[in-house]
């Protein structure tokens, strides 16, 4: 592993097109900014990993999927199953449409441009 | 490792699961990053249990990998998707509204034990696929699909 030395305002150089910025060091924490080509994904390593196990866990599914008819639908996520009473007339998704939207710009980890 | 696929013509997919199947062209989904840490460019969506909401998200680069997926929107009434301007971008969708949406699901033998990703959706969008991370609220690694059959 290469292990550079770097002081905030300083930068590192990957490849032809992935500029790293060290921003601020504060204590235990480093904020980084990272300017990468279009399209290419940039993750924490923590989540990054926690997708990976559950896609592999996903994959790893047996060939007969649960019968959803044997058991209730959750009513929402915004009432978890474990505090939500079981309803066999829980309604249908059809009946209230999901919220979708895009998160307005000014997030955490936008990407520098 | 099947890594060409024939955009003007069928291809045969030898699945380790559900053995020789035939995908029309129309039915490949292109994932231009693939899934996270499980890569693959080319995937399809088969419909072996119908009626049930759950379809297979199958690989057609490699037989063996074969994931179990619903659409959220039809088991969470709440579900919302948000995404950061970033990935909004890749995705290609103007309104995500538009967008067919899909999360991996997590099987056990207690439907109670199911869980599914609604952290890392997986958004189709004229059939380019992206697994995204989700930030909206409650949007967890591991949500339960079913209440438990003892549920008070």
């Amino acid at each position: 592993m290469l292990i550079l030395t770097r002081r905030p305002g300083e930068r590192v150089v990957i490849g032809e097109d992935v500029l790293v910025t060290v921003m601020e060091v504060s204590g235990q924490t480093v904020r980084l900014g990272i300017a990468a080509p279009e399209g290419l994904p940039i993750y924490r390593e923590e989540i990054w990993l926690a997708v990976k196990e559950e896609n592999r866990a996903a994959a790893a599914a047996a060939d007969e999927l649960p019968a959803p008819t044997e058991a209730l639908p959750t009513p929402s996520q915004a009432a978890p199953a474990q505090s939500a009473p079981a309803s066999a007339e829980a309604a249908p998704a059809q009946s209230a449409p999901a919220s979708v939207q895009a998160a307005p710009a000014g997030g955490g980890d936008q990407r520098p441009s | 490792m099947n890594s060409s696929i024939d955009p003007t013509a069928s291809t045969v997919l030898e699945s380790l699961r559900f053995g020789a199947l035939t995908i029309e062209p129309e039915d490949v989904l292109d994932f231009p990053r693939g899934l996270i840490g499980l890569g693959g460019r080319h995937y399809t969506l088969l419909d072996r249990n119908p009626g049930t909401g759950f379809l297979w998200l199958h690989s057609l680069d490699d037989p063996a990998i074969a994931l179990p997926v619903i659409d959220p929107r039809s088991f969470f009434r709440n579900f919302s998707l948000q995404l950061g301007e970033d990935e909004h971008e890749r995705v290609g969708a103007e309104d995500l509204d538009d967008a067919q949406l899909y999360v991996t699901v997590r099987t056990a033998p207690d439907p109670a034990d199911v869980v599914v990703n609604l952290r890392a959706p997986i958004v189709v969008w004229e059939r380019r696929a992206h697994q995204v991370l989700n930030t909206a609220p409650g949007a967890d690694l591991q949500v339960r699909l079913f209440a438990p059959a003892d549920a008070p």
